[in-house]
């Protein structure tokens, strides 16, 4: 440990000289390239932190303290820092990383923001009947060779066909735009549709996003559920 | 006579793009709101009219559920396809309890889920999704990680 204390894999003395400037200390490795001594600022914050409970729990703690610092290492810079890792600290002991959906889950909340600003989000109903509507006059069209339909057509329509299931997306438009009174979004409606949830849970389950008005939500959906079920085709 | 002309242009344009970034996979135009002004090119003699029309594309975003159909099963994991998009990489790591079965006909099995298998239909969650330009399509990697994920009867 100590033979390796300059590259800052030493609690004590990394410890030690964040604690007196840490402000200079990251001013002067952000000028560098992005090179180790960048990614070790971060890890002075963190060790700097682990330092004060490794020292008092002793020598047991220490292999403890490493794991979370490499845990967090691992969830601040992704890969960059595992050549590091290998090379210095060769017993590490195996920490579970976060789950990664739980990160994105934060972002899914803006998944629909990225949608186009002259985009509208059609529920797979929706574009099953436009779809099914072209293909009926597909028997006009394709008379006259100068007209070519797009190849992802079929493809598209086969898809949206399959997804729905209801027997008229008007009524399934009007009964989710009552949600959207509740801030839902044109998306998360358009994902409640094409799913098809038999509960709220399985609702919540897949759309992350709305688990945070979950209380709110929870009588308005039930009701949207109920009368979705009644238009789903009998099977 | 003219109308009908940039229509036919303009579907021609249309099915020739395939596929966008912002948009995604373009499946049809619905309609054409408007036609604007025509300029005369200098050089080519060409007529250019600025059109407005809406149409249907197809895009799928991170975060999103969605079904995709199994159309090859390989050792670390399974190719899905979703409606235009034929690359839909699922990975044995992201299908939680699916034990990998060689064979003829290789399939993933778990105790307590159906299996999967070529034809089947799996439902996901989208976990990363790519443009690429050069062939003009989307590609995505996919999960099973989460509830009321999996194959669907």
């Amino acid at each position: 440990m100590a033979e390796k204390g300059e590259k800052g894999f030493s609690l004590s003395n990394g410890g030690k000289s964040s604690l007196k400037s840490p402000a200079s200390f990251k001013g002067k490795d952000d000028s560098t390239a992005k090179s180790k001594r960048g990614r070790k600022v971060q890890f002075d914050a963190e060790e700097a932190k682990i330092s004060m409970s490794s020292k008092s729990g002793g020598k047991v703690d220490k292999p403890v303290a490493r794991g979370l610092i490499f845990l967090l290492f691992f969830w601040r810079l992704g890969q960059r820092g595992k050549g590091d890792k290998i090379a210095n600290g060769g017993e590490v002991p195996v920490v579970k990383a976060p789950p990664p959906l739980e990160l994105k889950i934060e972002h899914a909340i803006e998944i629909w923001a990225e949608l186009p600003e002259n985009a509208k989000c059609l529920m797979d109903c929706e574009a099953a009947e436009i779809l099914q509507g072209i293909q009926e006059q597909m028997v006009i069209l394709s008379e006259d060779p100068a007209i070519k339909i797009p190849i992802s057509f079929d493809r598209g329509l086969q898809y949206a066909k399959r997804g729905s299931h209801y027997i008229s997306p008007h009524s399934v438009r009007r009964v989710l735009d009552a949600l959207k009174l509740h801030n839902v979004s044109d998306g998360e409606v358009s994902m409640i549709a094409n799913v098809g949830p038999e509960s709220v849970e399985e609702v919540f389950a897949l759309v992350p996003s709305l688990k945070g008005k979950k209380s709110k939500l929870r009588e308005p959906l039930k009701d949207a559920l109920d009368q979705l079920a009644k238009l789903k085709h009998s099977t | 006579m003219l109308q009908r002309a940039i229509i036919i242009r303009l579907m021609d344009g249309f099915s020739i793009k395939k596929a966008t970034k912002d948009l995604g996979y373009c499946l049809a135009v619905t309609t054409l709101e408007s036609i604007g002004e025509g300029k005369v090119r200098q050089n080519s003699g060409d007529v250019l009219f600025p059109v407005v029309f809406s149409c249907i594309t197809f895009r799928i975003y991170r975060g999103e559920i969605l079904e995709g159909v199994v159309h090859k099963i390989l050792k670390h994991g399974v190719f899905l396809r979703c409606g235009p998009i034929e690359n839909i990489y699922l990975s044995n790591k992201k299908m939680p309890g699916y034990e990998y079965v060689p064979g003829e006909n290789p399939i993933f099995m778990n105790e307590k889920m159906p299996k999967i298998e070529k034809d089947v239909v799996v439902r996901f969650i989208v976990i990363g999704e790519k443009y690429i330009e050069a062939q003009r399509e989307l590609q995505a990697v996919v999960s099973l990680e989460g509830d009321f994920l999996g194959p669907v009867s």
